[in-house]
């Protein structure tokens, strides 16, 4: 008996040394941690980014393939992640969006990359690269992008009415107290402005006061209801007959109900990236570049991409997954257009969030 | 009892910093201009007078005070009778009730309000209960129905539970003593046991009416966004708008309500409890 307790704890204690080697040293090719700690100075990883915003696979095996450590933390919103780092919160590697990365570099929040570190930049698509938020791409690497459009139910309406009218749907009577706004001001008043014929980057105020004013019509005649994230379920579920949503989403829609489609305005939209940065105070930016690195190897892209439904920004992943028909080939939400003149990438600019925000709580409260 | 006093100060110290200095703060903010510095501060009413004299504010305002009255009301009306069944059964049955009310408070309150989600939508639970009778699908979800439905689903266990607590405390023999001198069950209650547990339904009402005048998230998801209440507004104030200003004075007209209808609450209770006595 005490020959069977014996060894059963040796058995622990000898599994519990394996996991504390970072669990890399059954896969062959892998090192171990106190090699990466060697060479990078440390073998821990802190990574901060959106929720369900990566790859199945991805953490388990960069930490498998260099011996080393993730740490992931999840934020709500840009501005909360923002928030954390002006209270001096240190983080290797971060996944904000286009506005709020000119909002880190314009407040010298970022350090510039070391390209050497990153020879795998060559796989970028062409769409990705050279985007205004960071046009040389010097602070930043892209790791989604994507669009915001109308997931409608096709069974209900008609797909050319969806394609004449764009934005204008959502004040089309006919499919009143049958549609989901995305509950962010951002997001409707760049409806607004583009259905409108405006830069959804405008801070004319005769502009703004128009959008405001086409916002109340659609919240008056139109009985939306506001919704963030629940939208993925319900339409789904197929509960509404339109619903605002950006594109990765879309395509998870789309992929699980079959009566769903996904247009893109022609008044334009919204065309955005939201990419990985590495701040002034990260402790350890080599592996952070090492990170960045894997990130946009076509394997980490594909798992990414495959689990998330949001576009890569891997030229061969992005080809592979909009043109296999076992993947996302029919699949209208996942390819987010390009080159079209009217769409636009959101810029930062705080006052004019702040004077939307005002505006959109009143057009929401007005019942 | 001097040596006991001293022992007070951490705590004095502690409600200091963690009540006090924010609701002080909040004032400060509600009474001045945004874009000061740290030092000089630009007193002004504007704050105040915005939301006053804005008709949607106004309507937000009593919009929340209609669906807190609504959620108040129907918490007392369900909860009294349950308080009151509870308190007549036996030792165990009474434990064993108590651990069911208050057991659905160990989740967490986002968590629950969710699940009202998938309850109520058109093709929910609910819905397709109904259904078996041949009703419906009735749309329940975003309507002031499923935001009140929401609200009272929260809070009536701090109802119960004051009511309970005060039905318990109440010596059984007084009511011997009402059927002694020839009081009916109707007038026994009337007279002994409903102006003994005033004191528990007048708490009950607070912590229920406190709660659901503020609540943002309840609207906010069981309302699909379109039953925006005064909380909303604060929210948005101190998340998105970030106008701290108007967002403090909102809170603080909220404060000066709430502690007006907490007055008048008690002033009804003292009334009562002494008329019953005489």
């Amino acid at each position: 008996m005490k020959k069977a307790i014996s060894l059963l704890l040796t058995a622990v204690f000898l599994t519990l040394a394996l996991a504390g080697c970072g669990g890399g040293d059954g896969s062959g090719g892998g090192t171990s941690e106190s090699d990466a700690a060697a060479k990078y100075g440390s073998a821990v990883l802190k990574l901060y980014l959106p929720g369900e915003y990566l790859g199945e696979n991805l953490i388990s095996n960069f930490e498998k393939q260099f011996g080393v450590k993730v740490i992931v933390e999840n934020f709500d919103s840009n501005e909360m992640m923002y928030t954390k780092l002006q209270a001096g919160d240190s983080y290797d590697v971060l996944i904000p969006s286009d506005y709020m990365i000119e909002r880190l570099i314009a407040g010298n929040y970022l350090q510039p990359l070391d390209k050497s570190l990153i020879p795998n930049l060559g796989n970028l698509a062409e769409q990705v690269v050279g985007l205004g938020y960071d046009p040389d791409g010097t602070y930043s690497v892209p790791y989604f992008w994507g669009s915001v459009g109308l997931v409608y139910n096709h069974n209900n309406v008609d797909p050319s009415v969806v394609e004449a009218e764009g934005w204008s749907i959502l004040r089309d009577t006919d499919y009143a107290g049958r549609i989901y706004i995305y509950d962010s001001e951002r997001d409707s008043f760049m409806m607004a402005f583009k259905a409108l014929g405006y830069s959804m980057n405008t801070s004319d105020s005769g502009e703004i006061e128009e959008a405001y004013e086409w916002l109340r019509e659609m919240n008056n005649t139109m009985a939306p209801i506001y919704v963030t994230d629940e939208v993925i379920d319900s339409m789904m579920n197929g509960e509404m007959d339109i619903a605002v949503v950006y594109s990765g989403d879309a395509t998870v829609i789309l992929d699980e109900n079959e009566e769903m489609s996904f247009s893109m305005p022609k008044e334009g939209t919204n065309i955005w990236c939201d990419a990985m940065v590495i701040p002034t105070n990260a402790e350890n930016p080599k592996l952070a570049h090492e990170f960045i690195n894997y990130v946009l190897t076509y394997d980490a892209s594909f798992d990414n991409s495959s689990t998330v439904g949001y576009a890569s920004p891997n030229a061969e992943v992005l080809k592979e997954m909009s043109t296999n028909t076992e993947l996302y080939a029919y699949n209208e939400a996942y390819l987010p257009r390009s080159g079209y003149d009217k769409d636009e990438i959101f810029h930062d600019n705080v006052t004019l969030q702040r004077e939307l925000s005002k505006l959109w709580i009143r057009v929401k409260a007005e019942n | 009892m001097k040596q006991f006093r001293s022992m007070t100060y951490p705590y004095v110290a502690w409600i200091t910093v963690m009540i006090v200095v924010p609701m002080l703060l909040i004032v400060l903010y509600a009474f001045t201009q945004s874009g000061n510095d740290v030092l000089t501060f630009r007193f002004t009413f504007d704050n105040f007078v915005r939301f006053v004299t804005d008709k949607i504010f106004r309507a937000v305002l009593w919009r929340s005070l209609y669906i807190a009255f609504f959620t108040t009301l129907i918490c007392v009306l369900l909860g009294y009778p349950i308080a009151y069944a509870i308190a007549h059964l036996s030792e165990h049955g009474e434990t064993v009730m108590i651990l069911l009310i208050t057991m659905p408070t160990w989740v967490n309150m986002l968590v629950r309000t969710y699940a009202w989600l998938g309850i109520l939508k058109d093709d929910g639970v609910l819905n397709a209960f109904l259904g078996l009778f041949g009703i419906g699908p009735v749309t329940m979800l975003h309507t002031s129905f499923a935001v009140i439905l929401g609200m009272v689903y929260n809070f009536i266990p701090f109802m119960i539970l004051q009511i309970h607590t005060s039905l318990n405390k109440m010596d059984k023999n007084l009511l011997n003593a009402a059927a002694d001198l020839g009081a009916n069950n109707v007038q026994s209650f009337l007279r002994v046991t409903l102006p003994l547990s005033l004191p528990g339904v007048v708490s009950g009402i607070t912590l229920v009416f406190l709660p659901a005048v503020s609540s943002f998230f309840i609207p906010k998801l069981l309302g699909g966004g379109q039953y925006v209440l005064v909380g909303n507004v604060i929210e948005s104030q101190f998340l998105t708008s970030g106008d701290w200003n108007f967002g403090s004075a909102i809170s603080m007209i909220m404060a000066v309500i709430i502690m007006l209808s907490m007055y008048f609450t008690r002033k009804i209770d003292v009334s009562v409890a002494s008329g019953g006595k005489e």
